[in-house]
Parts: C-alpha cells; structure tokens; sequence
C-alpha cells in the first residue's frame, strides 16, 4: 500500500512539475476529464495519435526546408497543423515553438525555420520523453493495484 | 606668359576636380536622404556631421575660386593696359631714338659733303690756275700762281665758314693754307718760304716715277723750309698783321700725297693741337692733264664740332646721350662737354668712348663692348632695351652709318624714364589701384559668401534635425509596432490562464456542496475575475484599433437587457458611493437591435465606470431614446442646449436614413460629478489623456476608456461629445447607428396596466430614480405616488388608507380619482427601499409590523440592496412580502413586478373562484423567480466577454422553462416553514439542471466533424460525444461537402422518410484543411444550400484568435467561430444556440 502511496505520490508530484515547468497546460486536464470508463485509454490514445501525426508532420517539415526552393506556404501549414494539434493535448511548449516557426515562416526567412525546426524537434523529443514517463507512472500505478 | 596662365589654367582645373570630387559624394548622400531609406538612417547622425564638414570646404572652396578668379582679372587687366600701351611706345621710342640720330648724321653727311664739294672745287680751280701757268718761266710766274692760287683758295674758303683749313701742297714743297681757328676766330694765311723752292727742280719729270721727293718726310724734315703765317681779317682777307714765322705743321695738318697714293680722294680722322675736337680732313690730287701727274694735292679739314653742337641741341630737348664714333671705334662727336680728345705728353689723341669722360657715355660703351666686344653685327645695328648705368635704365641703340670710306657708328642712349617713365609710373598706380580694389572685393565677396551659405549651412543643420526625427519617429513607430505586435502575441496567453480561471469558477459554481455564503462569494470572484478579463480585453482592444484590426461583430442582442445588466453591475459599487445609478430608456426603444453588444457594452462600461469615479454623490443616469431616420420630429426633445452643435450630425443622419432598419440611438450619461473643464472637452477623449492630471493619483485609471469609447462609437457610425449642462458634473452625448430587425421595432410595453387599475406607491431613496420612474408610471396611465422617507411613507399610506376607510375625498384630486378607481377593485402597490427601514436598530421589525397592517390592502415590492443580510430577508419572506428585488429598479423590473402582481392578483381571484388552498407557494415561486433574475443578468452580462451574447437567450429559456416546470402543482405539498431550504434547492436545481444540461446538453445532436490533424479529432469527437453528440469524422473539406452532398441525394431519396430534417444539425468545420480548406468548403456547402433553402450551422474552428479571422469566417458563411484550444463550454453555448435556432422552427412546424 506504501507503494501504491509512493508511485500517486511521484505521479503528482511528476504531473504538477509538468504543470509548472510549462509543458502542459490545463488543455491536458481536459484531455483528462475525457476519460472515463466507456474510453479508458483514451489519453494515451491520443497522445500516441499526436506522435504519429508530429512524427509525420516533422519529417515533411525537414523535407519541405531541404528544397532548393522552399514553398513556405506547404511549411506554414504543416506548422499550423501542429501547433493545433499539440494545442489541443495541450503541450504548450511545442505549441509556442510552431508560433515563432510561423513568424519566420511569414517572413520567408529559411535561417530561422531552420534553427525553429530544429529547436520544434527538440521540444517535440522533450514532450514525448515527458509524456511517455508519465504514461509508465501511470501504468505502474495500475499495475501496483492503484 | 602663356606657360604661366597655362600652368594657373592647370590648377583651376585640378582645384575645379577636386571640389567636384568634394561635392559629389554629398550630392548621392542627399538622394539617399531624400528616398529615406531605412538602413540609410542608421548613417545619418554621421551624415550631419560630414555635412557640416561638406559646407566647410564647399564655402572655403568657393571662396578660394572667388579669389582666383579676382586675381585672375586684376592679372589680365594690368598686363593689357600696361603690355599693349608699353609695345606701343616703345616702337614710338624706337622711332624716336632712330630719328635722333638721324639728324647728327645727316648732318654729318651734309659736312662730309660740303667738304667734298670744297675739296672738288678747289682742285677743280687749282687744275685751271695750274694749267694755266704750267710753263712756268720765272720766279715772278711762279709767284703770280700762288698768289692767284691764293686768291682763289681764300674765295672758296671765304665761301664755307665750316671749314677749318684748306691747304695746298705744291709739288716743289710749296704750302698754301688758310686756316681757320674757331676757338679765337682768327683766321690765319700759313705758306712757306719761297726760297726754298726751286721751280726746275721741283717739277722733273723723272721724278715722276719715284716719290721721294714728294714724301711727307720731305716737308716735315725739311727743317730748312721755313713757315710762315699772316693773320687775316676772317670777313675780306686781308692781311692784318705781319707773318710771323712757325714751325711747320705746327698748326695744321697738310695734306701731302702720301695721302692720296692712288690718286683718289681720301678722308680721315685727325687732329689738331688748337682745336679740341676731331677734324675731318679730305684729300684730292690735282693733275696735271699733260702729262698725267699730280702736280698738287689739295687737303680740306672740317671740324666736326658743329655736328656735336647739333647733338647736344637734340640731346638738351629729348635728354640722353648721342655719340658717333668711327667704324674702328674713334670717338667723333657727342653730345655733351666733355673733351673728345686725349692729352698726351706730345699731341692730342682721339680717345675711345670707353674713354670718355661723361660717365653715361662710358658705362654705355662699355656695355656694348662687354655685350658684343667686337664682334657686332654686321649692320652694326644693336637694341639694348633696359640696360641698367648706374642708377638708371636706359635704352642703347647705335646705328651704322655706310660712308665711303669712313663709315660710321652712331650710338644713342635715352634714359627709360624719358620715353617710360610716365608709363611706369601709371602702370605702377594701376597695378596698386587693381590690387587694392580686387582684395576688396575679394573681401566683400568672402562675407557674401559667408552670409549666403550661412542659410544653406542652417538648411543643412535643420535637414540633419529633420532627419535625426524621422529616425526617432521611425524608432518610435517600430516600437508601437512592437508593441501591438506583442499585444496580439499576447492575447492568446493572457486569455488563456483567465479562461483557466473563470473556467475553475464555474466548476466549482456547479459544485453541490457550497453554502450559500460561498456561492456568493464564488459568484464575486467570477464577477471579478470577469472586469479582469474586461480590463485585458481594454487593452487589447486599444492595440487592436491601434493596429485597424478592430472588426465589429453584427449579431442580434438585447439592447435593453445589456443595459440593464451594466447599470445592475455598477448599482453595487455605487452604494458604497452614495450614489444612485439609473437607467432611463424610452419606451421607443427598440427592443432588439443589430450590432456589437460586447462594443456597446464597453462603451457604456467606461462611461459610467469613469462617471463613477468622479462622482461622489448624487445620481448617475443612463438616457436612451430613440431616433428614427424616417420621422424627422423627435420624440424626445433633446434636454440640453446642445441641440444647435448636433444639427450638422443630423443632417448626415437623413443622408443615413436611406438605408431600411437603420435607427439612430441617442444616449447620455449624465452625473453629479466634479464635472469636466469646457477647454477639456475635446481631449479627454484622447488617448491616455485626463481631463487633470492629478486624477491619475486620486482616482486612478489609464487614460484609455474614453479614447477606446470613442473609437468604438465612431466605427459605429457615431459621435461622442461632453455638452453643457446646467447644474454640476458631465453630461456626454453621443449618438450610433443601428440597425434593427424590421419586425422587432415596437414590440414592447405591449402590456396595458391601465386595465388592472394600478396605483403605485414608490417609497424610494433615491431622487432621480423616484422621478424618472413615476414619470415613466404616469405615462403608462400608473398613478403614483413619491415618498423619500420612512414619515413620508407612513403619512401617505395612512392618507389613502384613511380616505379610502373613510370614503372622504381630501385636498388631492390624484385620491379621488383613486377612490373613485378604488370601487373598480384596483390593484395598490407599494414598492419599498429596505433602505427606508432603519436597519442598524431593531427599529425595522416595528415598521414592518406597521407595514403588515397593510398587507390585505396593499401589495409590496422591496428593493433589497445586494448587502442586505439574510436575516432581514427571512424576516420579510416571514411576513409575507414575497416580492424582492435587487437594486437598481429599471423599468422591465417595474414591469415583472406589476406582472407579478397582476398575476397574482388573478391567481388569488381565480383561487377565490376554485376555493383553492394557499397562494403561498405561487407566490414563493415568484419569489424564486424575482429573486434570480439578477444573477441570471449577471451571467448573461459576464458571459458577454466570451463573445457568446447568443448563449444568453437559451439560458434564460431554461430558466423559464424551469419555472414553469415549477410553476405546475407538482409539489403542492410544500409548506410555508420550508421556504428557506425550498428557495435555495430551487436555485441549486436550477444550477444544476444547468449543469446536467452542459453534460448532456448535446443530446441527440448529430454533428459533423471536420478536421485533419488526428489529435484534434480525437479530443472533440470524444468531447463532443461525451456531451451526447453523435459525430461523424471527415478528414478535410472536400470530405466534408462530399459527405453532405450524398446525404442531400440521400434526403432527396428518401424525402418522405426523413422529411425535411437534414442528417447533420451541424457542422464543426477546421479553417486549415488540405485539399480544401474551411472556407473553401463552407463557401462550396453554402452555394448547394441555395438550391434546397436549408441552412445548416457551421462552426469555425481555428487557431487563429483575431476577430479578422472571425470576419473571414462569417464571410464565408459560416454561423459562430471557436479557437483552438476548444474550451468545452464555449462550444456547447455556441453549438446550442445554433442548433436551438435551428430547432426552434421546426418544433413549431410539428
């Protein structure tokens, strides 16, 4: 029972830093609220959906800026794709770095959408390393019987 | 000259180069200034100093080309007057010099003829005498020759003055001379002894061939022969003295025929010891014609004396020097005093002019000979021009004379201050006159220069200013762009922690567990909380107009309930100020109108708020009346004198009035306040402009409220001004057109009080309401009655009630009309401030209790303040005053309480009739009902920030719906005791029932979904289905008007199955979609529904958070707009309000 303590302990504890270092924001506690017994993996389902798509979205991203010419229009969308799906689990870090990509993006200027990309993929990896921690927290907390 | 001008050519040109190079760069400089480039400005501060540089050298430059060029000038001017008049007189001089000398030698020549003449004659003459006795016989012979010899020579000598001697040397040895001494002027007849000569000897023949005898050494070594000389008289020749005897050539040359060797004549130079100048002797042979032989030779000697005299005439005229010398450098004649010849120890030499005494003559010879020694040109012609002697200049020219056989060199010197010396003097003046007149000008030129670029350097200095404040500008303008920039940027991360919070609010406002006290207090945080989000929105909004992204919404609102909400939300913080907050909105209002409601609402928010604040007591009023286009004459005549200043606006009014459903509402705020300086007027509405500076510090606030008001007003075709007004404080007028569904206009006020006989008491505090509302009451045919206090009240009650009991008409017609109603079963109505009971002692439950004597008589409505304490409320709901209000009263609340009051009225008959039980629990319903009307504004107004004025109409459906589920017997046995918790279960009900509502809320909805990003879709397919929505997910907008074409053929198909109910009641539509984006699809939907008449909702979603967005989705034809993050309950209103539209007609069609 000390465990199980322990593990809701660390998982709030976990969650609240979440909270507080900005990674998420009460979108996700929506995300949350959602839940319930008719969807019960319903989180995980879509934040595993928000990989596969950003996954998707970061590699047509990097081809589209490899091109001799870029067409800033295709990047501004992909970009706008993302901010709106990260916005909506609620990963706002990931969320203001697409906003400053498509401030670059409108000035047509590759240096920082390059330097915007590469800082995307950074949070981007961030946010999934987070996310996937609290993902195991959580089934830990399951698996101990919580 | 010409290398020299070539050279000073040279270094204008260089200098001219260089300036070019000078000016040019600050030429291309000043281009770049004047296209104003941006990068351009960040060199500009060191352009303003180059360019004072730049004038610098450009002024010097220019002066230095001034000076060059007055130089240049002067130069040229003195070298032509003093070149062309020198060239001019120096050929004059030339001339000059060359006529001088001339003259001596002609008359050189003249002598050197005379004398030949002579000579020639008198060899001539002595051919003939000797001829004549050439035989001769006998002394006596020999003597009658000479002595006609002698004769004849004197005649010829008598004959020419001029000449010195002539002598004739006979072949035998014998002389005959006559000389002439012009220094005494005597003239002397020289012969030698006769003796000597013989006749035979002399003349042998055979001496013909050798000449010994005739040798000079024979006359001047015969010292035998003996010379003598007789004086003569100079005029007739006679002797005058007696001989005396002299050594020969004692006196004078004789011509002997060593000098005539080859028998011609010959001339030369000699000299005598008794004259001082040099002589020219002539010798001629006399031939003898028999036998070919001399026989005499015959010599004249001229002296040259007068040719010096001539000379130095000439010479005392013109001035200078003259001399003449012989080709081999003798000198013959000058022109001064100075002795021509040299004195030896034995005779008197020629000299060379080198040695001569005058100092000029010597120095000019001297010249010549070191110039030419002796070697000068053949012509002996020589120039010297400015040959300096001694202290002067002098011109040397000598001139050679070609006589046969004594040529002649004439040598003339003129000093240069004779012929020049006037020329120089005046070229010298002129030169001095130039140069003191071109530094002059010089001078005169600089300091023009110097003034004239002074202005030029002062442009300069103010271009640099002007350009040094562009840059500024252009900083500050980027700044301010920065600035609306970040606001924008920031808009979504400031909204999104208030949504947070207010969202939290909500919740916990749900939460069943809350005392009441709680739910109070929640309720003001989420009031609070709401003015925070407004205060953001001010800002915002101010960016926003800042950067012309301000975009008016045009939706359908409550213009009269907005209002009513503002003036309920202010009432309570004018309490505490002592201040009364009225509204007073005619009854021509219309209802419903056009427009932004959120802009209006912040207009009259700022208003009153800034009213508020500077009014600390009295009243603060909201006017609003109405003007329509079509109806020139007002309904209201405006209550001020600024009536006159408006006339222009309504002018442009009647202009506006073509457009149908346009109404100009007109509106004052008017208060008690410390009012506003006239000189203010205008810039109060400025921004971060008030009207004293000091009200920062006393009463707070940015300065923004007024400038947003008028901006708002003015987008919506308005205008705004402080007018005059009689007593204290502000009154702000301001007009805006909206415009108004046609159908709406004059549905109000329909209910008629006049038929229930209602009489109005109005016991109320406040002055201004009272007024406004009786006012109000009497034009609705209400009687009414004004008490302000407690007395007055009792007085009044007891007034009717006793005239009444009585049936005795008193002094005021208003009581017999009403005693003459009173037998028509009017209704009477009491409507009470509870601040008219005294509430800090127990006082109050005694004028309660006077109050219940009333109660059978009388309704009573109380307005309770938002402070009133529960106990006071129980107490009154114990006594059975069911009727409470929140202050402020306005008129749709006077109007619910009448209603009420005739409704209950019918409802006690109609209970009479039926003999039915109690009225009480009606009347607690009612309570209920009154008692949550200000909440529910308060909700509808807070809502108002998040856009969604369309949600409020559906709440205060349900909160109709509500009570009239409740309003069915159903709970028939609910007692009077029970009140308490009854009332506070009905308003948590109805929360509640709001609550179940929002989770369930969707029921039965079908809503289609379109959306690409996978997440998204997730998230509100869940969200929507947990709501109790089916959805339907398509991934983009050619999806999604595939999806509802098909459903449209299928709806054809199946038109009698499915009826005119469409598959989907709406469609949440992403604006980024690939293949075809939200508008492109909504625009493609929106043209198929053309043809089928039917309209189905579309909802925007995007992540776009400006209302430019907003325009561009309602442009499209899409119904309501949510952002991205979808905040749950904002979805909800909004998908309620566009389906309950929806559904609202086709419930009535079933």
């Amino acid at each position: 029972m000390d465990g199980v303590a322990q593990l809701k302990k660390r998982l709030a504890d976990y969650t609240t830093s979440l909270y507080d270092e900005g990674y998420l924001d009460d979108q996700f506690v929506q995300l949350q609220q959602l839940q319930d017994e008719s969807n019960p993996e319903f989180v995980v389902e879509v934040v595993s959906l928000f990989f596969q798509d950003s996954q998707r979205l970061l590699s047509e991203l990097a081809k589209a800026l490899e091109q001799q010419s870029v067409d800033f229009r295709k990047v501004d969308a992909y970009v706008h794709q993302l901010k709106g799906s990260s916005s909506s689990i609620g990963a706002q870090r990931v969320q203001r770095a697409c906003i400053s990509f498509r401030n670059y993006c409108d000035d047509q200027n590759i240096e920082g959408c390059l330097k915007c990309l590469q800082q995307l993929k950074n949070e981007y990896s961030l946010m999934k390393n987070k996310l996937e921690t609290l993902f195991k927290l959580e089934q830990q907390l399951l698996e101990a019987g919580g | 000259m010409a290398s020299q001008l070539k050279r000073v050519c040279k270094r204008i040109s260089d200098f001219c180069n260089s300036c070019e190079r000078n000016q040019s760069p600050s030429g291309s400089r000043r281009t770049f200034h004047r296209d104003v480039e941006p990068e351009e400005f960040q060199y500009a501060s060191s352009h303003c100093l180059s360019s004072y540089y730049s004038v610098f050298v450009v002024r010097l430059a220019i002066m230095v080309m001034l000076a060059i060029l007055i130089g240049l000038l002067t130069l040229l001017t003195w070298h032509f007057t003093r070149v062309y008049t020198a060239k001019s007189l120096e050929n004059l001089a030339f001339a000059l010099r060359y006529e001088l000398l001339q003259r001596p030698i002609l008359r050189m020549w003249n002598i050197l003829n005379s004398t030949v003449e002579i000579t020639t004659a008198q060899v001539k003459l002595s051919e003939v005498v000797i001829r004549r006795y050439s035989k001769p016989v006998d002394q006596a012979q020999q003597v009658e020759l000479y002595e006609v010899m002698r004769d004849v020579t004197w005649a010829l000598f008598a004959s020419r003055r001029a000449l010195n001697a002539i002598t004739i040397n006979y072949r035998n040895g014998f002389v005959q001379a006559f000389h002439r001494d012009h220094r005494s002027n005597n003239t002397f007849y020289i012969y030698s002894d006769l003796v000597n000569y013989s006749i035979s000897g002399a003349y042998d023949t055979n001496n013909l061939s050798s000449r010994g005898g005739w040798s000079d050494q024979s006359i001047h070594n015969n010292t035998t022969a003996s010379w003598y000389r007789e004086p003569l008289d100079p005029a007739t020749g006679e002797r005058i003295g007696k001989p005396r005897k002299i050594p020969p050539d004692e006196l004078i040359n004789i011509a002997g025929i060593s000098q005539v060797p080859d028998g011609a004549a010959s001339w030369h130079v000699a000299v005598s010891k008794y004259t001082d100048s040099p002589l020219l002797s002539v010798a001629l042979p006399v031939w003898d014609d028999a036998n070919g032989s001399i026989v005499a030779v015959v010599g004249v000697t001229t002296a040259l004396y007068s040719v010096g005299r001539l000379m130095k005439e000439l010479v005392e005229f013109h001035s200078g020097h003259i001399y003449l010398t012989s080709q081999e450098g003798w000198l013959l004649a000058t022109s001064t005093n100075a002795p021509l010849l040299m004195n030896s120890t034995t005779e008197p030499k020629l000299m060379r002019p080198t040695n001569s005494e005058d100092p000029v003559i010597r120095m000019g010879a001297e010249l010549l000979m070191r110039q030419f020694g002796n070697k000068f040109p053949p012509n002996h012609e020589v120039h010297v021009e400015n040959a300096r002697l001694g202290h002067q200049l002098y011109y040397i020219d000598s001139f050679f004379l070609d006589l046969k056989r004594l040529p002649m060199v004439g040598v003339i010197i003129i000093p240069r201050k004779y012929v020049m010396g006037k020329v120089d003097e005046r070229a010298f003046k002129t030169l001095v006159i130039l140069i003191s007149a071109a530094s002059c000008i010089l001078v005169i030129g600089c300091i023009c220069i110097f003034i004239l670029t002074n202005g030029v350097s002062k442009e300069m200095k103010l271009r640099a200013e002007l350009i040094s404040h562009l840059d500024a500008r252009r900083k500050a303008e980027a700044s301010s762009n920065y600035k609306s920039q970040f606001l924008a940027n920031m808009s979504h991360e400031l909204r999104t922690p208030m949504a947070a919070v207010m969202g939290l609010l909500d919740i916990l406002m749900c939460d069943d567990y809350l005392t009441n006290e709680q739910f109070a207090t929640i309720t003001q945080i989420r009031k609070c909380s709401t003015a925070l989000l407004r205060l953001l929105n001010n800002i915002l909004d101010l960016s926003k107009v800042e950067s012309g992204k301000l975009v008016l919404e045009e939706s359908e609102f409550d213009l009269g309930r907005e209002l009513e909400g503002l003036v309920d939300m202010f009432s309570v913080q004018c309490i505490n100020h002592n201040v009364e907050t009225v509204l007073d909105l005619s009854d021509d209002m219309p209802r419903l109108v056009q427009g932004d409601s959120a802009r209006l609402v912040q207009i009259f928010a700022n208003l009153i708020s800034n009213s508020i604040k500077f009014t600390t007591s009295g009243y603060i009023v909201l006017r609003g009346w109405c003007e329509k286009p079509n109806t020139c004459s007002n309904t209201r005549k405006f209550p001020h004198n600024g009536k006159e200043s408006w006339n222009t606006h309504k002018r442009n009014l009647k202009q506006y009035a073509r457009h149908e459903n346009k109404v100009i509402l007109w509106f004052e705020v008017d208060d008690t306040g410390c009012g506003i300086d006239p000189s203010k007027w205008e810039s109060v509405f400025e921004s971060f402009e008030q009207a004293d500076p000091s009200t920062t510090r006393t009463h707070g606030g940015t300065g923004l409220g007024l400038c947003i008001v008028r901006t708002l007003v003015n987008k919506m075709g308005g205008e705004i001004k402080v007018v005059k007004k009689n007593g204290p404080g502000t009154l702000m007028q301001l007009y805006m057109h909206l415009s108004t569904p046609a159908d709406t206009i004059g549905k109000h006020c329909q209910l008629k009080f006049t038929e229930h006989n209602l009489m109005v008491l109005l016991a109320l505090n406040g002055r201004m309401g009272r007024l406004i509302m009786s006012q109000w009451l009497q034009k609705n045919d209400v009687f009414t009655w004004e008490a302000s206090e407690w007395n007055e009240l009792t007085q009044i009650l007891q007034e009717i009630f006793q005239a009444k009991s009585y049936a005795e008409p008193r002094e005021s017609s208003k009581v017999e009309c009403l005693s003459k109603q009173k037998g028509k079963d009017s209704i009477f109505l009491v409507v009470v401030d509870i601040g008219l009971l005294d509430l800090n002692t127990d006082i109050w439950r005694e004028q309660l209790n006077f109050l219940n004597k009333y109660s059978g008589k009388a309704m009573f409505a109380w307005i309770l303040n938002h402070d009133t304490s529960n106990t006071v409320k129980l107490e009154l709901r114990s006594k059975g005053h069911l009727l409470m209000v929140n202050r402020p009263l306005y008129k749709s609340k006077m109007m619910q309480i009448l209603e009420a009051v005739v409704k209950e009225k019918n409802v006690e008959l109609q209970q009479k009739l039926n003999a039915s039980k109690t009225t009480t629990k009606e009347e607690g319903d009612l309570h209920v009902c009154l008692e949550m009307d200000p909440i529910r504004y308060d909700a509808a107004s807070s809502d108002d920030s998040d856009k969604s004025p369309s949600a409020c109409p559906s709440q205060s459906d349900t909160v109709n719906n509500c009570l009239d589920s409740n309003f069915t017997p159903n709970d028939q046995n609910h007692t009077r005791s029970n009140f308490c918790e009854n009332s506070k279960s009905l308003e948590l009900s109805c929360c509640s029932s709001k609550v179940v509502n929002g989770q369930k809320s969707l029921e039965g909805l079908r809503i289609l979904l379109a959306e690409d990003t996978p997440v998204l879709q997730r998230v509100a397919t869940i969200m929507l289905q947990k709501l109790g929505a089916s959805v339907v997910v398509v991934g983009d907008g050619m999806q999604a008007v595939d999806a509802l074409s098909a459903l449209e053929n299928d709806s054809a198909r199946n038109e009698t199955k499915i009826g005119e109910c469409p598959l989907y009641d709406l469609i949440l539509m992403d604006c980024q979609m690939p293949k075809m984006d939200g508008y492109e699809a909504t625009k493609a939907i929106r043209k198929s529904e053309l043809e089928t008449r039917s309209h189905i909702p579309i909802v925007a979603l995007t992540a776009h958070a400006m209302s430019s967005d907003e325009a561009k989705c309602l442009e499209v034809g899409m119904d309501a707009y949510l952002t991205k993050p979808i905040d749950c309950k904002l979805m909800v209103s909004t998908i309620l309000s566009l389906t309950r539209r929806n559904a609202k007609p086709l419930l009535e069609a079933t």
